[in-house]
């Protein structure tokens, strides 16, 4: 059954999404261990996926579960992308501080 | 303009206790941070709720009735899971160690599949489990025993600097309580569901998808066609996860495609990154550059 969700309960959801999703942004910006930033952008993403089932449940259609799977499909190859390069850029500078890497500032 | 103000006045108050919440050198202010920041979610919190206090309603009458949408008890399980997960993802971005940072991001996984519970995605909540705190988890653990810096003798320098002080983390609280005030005052609005998108009753999808369900209950129960009988004798809706399939292989055939070449070119690449060949660098960081020259043939 599709829950029919009304609209002040929508936005109790779109609140727990925003912050998660803030939270996970300011983190990205703040913290300086590469890892701890790939973390976080994977917050990001639990803010929209939250967004996205409490829109799917507001309009009454599945679609935006639907685009949960290929946003969680997303994550997974953006996952395995980020840990190879913060591998191979640990292995390079024995550091996984992204600000010994500051010399890309160009 | 009283509940915009209390939404600044909160998301203000918000920023203000992440900033403490920061590890950064200087007093420890981490309790007033909690503090502040468990009263910017009670102010959020407090903006919504005279949205849902409307008059009238079921019980009729002129008293103020609760009109959450909710036709169970899942007004409490969102308050705590929200808490729960909203708690712990300031923990993972204000923790100095990456392991436990990683550990309490399983806890926001967690609860936001129960979140996901409250709004009847069962799959979608079961899904994240799996694949987040199943999969894409443990490939960071993996990254962080692979990815540890070489241990200091000392005990104070056990977690190096870039770990125990965050960069400029006042003016990334500014910037992302800045963002999170402008995408609310527009979420907090009143909102009306798109009647076109919603879908058919479910007796109407169960006679054009499911008929061989049908015919089988129909053997086993002998009720008439056009929905499904369970041993109770209520009739049954279609479940979750069936909507969620019928929708992706029905409406998005070409994504499904994609979303699996992209799953390829990801393992492709991640493969070529992994076996990129790195020369150790010197012991005090610098990038060794190795310098080939005349190399004599036989001595290879």
């Amino acid at each position: 059954m599709l829950l029919a969700l009304s609209s002040p309960m929508l936005s109790h959801y779109l609140l727990t999404g925003a912050v998660l999703f803030v939270l996970g942004l300011v983190g990205f910006i703040s913290r300086r261990n590469m890892i701890q930033m790939f973390l976080c952008t994977e917050m990001m993403f639990q803010g929209v996926v939250v967004t996205l089932v409490a829109f799917s449940a507001f309009h009454g259609n599945v679609t935006g579960q639907t685009f949960v799977i290929f946003v969680l499909t997303i994550a997974a190859a953006e996952a395995a992308l980020a840990l190879g390069l913060v591998v191979l850029l640990f292995r390079h500078r024995r550091t996984l501080d992204a600000s010994a890497w500051s010399a890309l500032n160009g | 303009m009283f509940p915009q103000l209390v939404l600044y006045l909160a998301t203000v108050c918000g920023a203000a206790a992440l900033y403490l919440l920061m590890p950064k050198p200087g007093r420890d202010l981490r309790v007033l941070g909690g503090l502040l920041g468990a009263a910017a979610l009670g102010g959020l919190w407090l903006v919504l709720l005279p949205l849902y206090l409307v008059k009238g309603g079921p019980l009729g009458g002129g008293e103020l009735t609760l009109q959450t949408g909710f036709d169970g008890a899942q007004l409490p399980f969102y308050y705590a899971f929200s808490a729960v997960g909203i708690a712990s993802a300031v923990r993972v971005i204000t923790h100095t160690r990456p392991v436990y940072a990683a550990l309490w991001f399983v806890m926001v996984v967690i609860s936001s599949a129960g979140l996901m519970l409250t709004l009847a995605a069962e799959f979608m909540a079961l899904a994240m489990v799996i694949i987040y705190g199943g999969a894409i988890l443990v490939t960071y653990m993996f990254v962080i025993m692979l990815a540890t810096p070489p241990q200091a003798e000392d005990e104070d320098a056990l977690t190096p600097d870039y770990d125990r002080f965050a960069s400029e983390p006042l003016w990334a609280a500014v910037a992302g309580f800045l963002l999170l005030a402008v995408i609310l005052s527009v979420a907090f609005l009143p909102m009306a569901p798109n009647q076109a998108a919603k879908l058919p009753d479910d007796a109407v999808l169960q006679a054009s998808t499911f008929t061989a369900r049908q015919t089988v209950d129909e053997l086993k129960y002998g009720t008439p066609t056009g929905y499904v009988a369970t041993d109770s004798g209520q009739t049954e809706s279609i479940r979750n996860v069936e909507h969620v399939g019928l929708d992706l292989f029905r409406s998005h055939p070409l994504a499904i495609e994609l979303a699996g070449i992209i799953l390829l070119l990801a393992l492709i690449g991640a493969v070529v990154i992994a076996k990129t060949r790195v020369d150790e660098p010197e012991p005090d960081g610098e990038p060794e550059r190795v310098d080939v020259g005349p190399v004599d043939p036989l001595s290879i």
